[in-house]
């Protein structure tokens, strides 16, 4: 009994080991959306949530800094840009702060459980002309270990890769 | 052993004093704060350390590797706040989560307060820009005033009288 266990084990590691990993890729990829060349990123609003203004900067600036990192955009424009006009497949990027949750450093350090900070993002967005061309609510934490603000780069994170995902023309890099 | 004993204790006065020294020095944001560059400023890293001085129209940031100017009259949103951070930081503050017997815990108790300075720009191509600085505890309302003074922008005015910040007296006053 012992022996078919440890056999079939065996033939289940082969089997996922013989899995390449493009093909896992392909199979979660998402269809993209449209392709871009340059993306224009513009400051976050938070007309709702009082966001303290250290934490809208960040947002912004963890964004472009990952965008740029992630690749497949020849050119990332930050907001009011005068160069992003000359660019005929821009997609814009406009993010609103839904809900903030400011926690504590020094809780989560003393208790691991307590004092999570969490940020949550609508992102839309927009072909040159305005259209809405994919709408995501994405959001940003940190549970256990940095500051407050580690929460805008774990956005930035994830923002950065729903347009890598879904805009860069070369979504390989 | 005279010597040691005696050069040991001019080690230890000169420490005090600076250490009492510190804050009147810091109070004065025109000489040049002390600060700690959090993210935003083009061609500097993150978490660098340098001082920021308003001066001839321009914002000046010097660190030991990168010396970055922005002109002050494109500050579009100059901000205040405060926040506490750990004594003990960076990779020593990581590794002492390892301490046995709770004791990394312990340590982050230990924490200081710290001003944040939050400014939006605009660079040459209209392109808008962030930068957040931390600069220690009571610095950042007397650095902001200086920075209005000069021509930057705020969307949230300064009290005109001195002593009144939007930051917590009670915590002013417990600074050193």
């Amino acid at each position: 009994m012992k022996r078919v266990l440890y056999v079939t084990a065996i033939f289940v590691l082969v089997l996922a080991a013989q899995v390449k990993p493009s093909e896992i890729h392909a199979q979660a990829a998402p269809a993209r959306v449209m392709k871009a060349s340059a993306i224009q990123v513009l400051m976050i609003q938070s007309d709702e949530i009082k966001l303290p203004a250290e934490f809208q900067v960040a947002l912004y600036e963890n964004l472009i800094q990952q965008l740029e990192k992630n690749g497949g955009f020849q050119h990332v424009f930050r907001e009011g840009d005068r160069n992003a006009d000359s660019v005929a497949d821009l997609v814009v990027l406009h993010s609103t702060v839904r809900g903030f949750k400011k926690g504590s450093e020094m809780a989560r350090n003393v208790t691991t459980v307590a004092g999570k900070t969490e940020i949550d993002v609508h992102c839309e967005f927009t072909d040159k002309g305005g259209k809405t061309v994919l709408e995501k609510d994405l959001n940003g934490k940190v549970r256990f270990f940095g500051g407050n603000l580690r929460a805008t780069l774990d956005f930035a994170k994830k923002g950065a890769k729903l347009a890598h995902d879904n805009f860069a023309t070369n979504p390989a890099s | 052993m005279v010597q040691r004993r005696t050069r040991t204790a001019i080690v230890f006065l000169a420490g005090v004093l600076s250490a009492t020294a510190l804050p009147s020095v810091a109070q004065q944001p025109t000489a040049g704060t002390k600060v700690v560059q959090i993210t935003g400023l083009a061609g500097v890293k993150a978490n660098t350390k340098g001082s920021l001085t308003p001066e001839n129209g321009n914002l000046q940031f010097s660190s030991s590797k990168a010396s970055v100017s922005v002109p002050i009259h494109s500050v579009e949103d100059v901000t205040t706040g405060n926040d506490s951070e750990r004594v003990f930081r960076g990779t020593f503050g990581n590794l002492t989560m390892l301490v046995p017997y709770g004791g990394g815990r312990f340590l982050s108790l230990f924490r200081s307060k710290v001003d944040t300075l939050t400014i939006q720009y605009r660079d040459s191509e209209g392109g808008l820009h962030g930068a957040i600085f931390t600069m220690p505890a009571g610095t950042a309302d007397a650095f902001k005033k200086e920075m209005v003074a000069q021509g930057a922008h705020t969307s949230i005015p300064t009290p005109n009288d001195a002593g009144s910040s939007n930051t917590k007296p009670d915590a002013k006053e417990k600074q050193p």
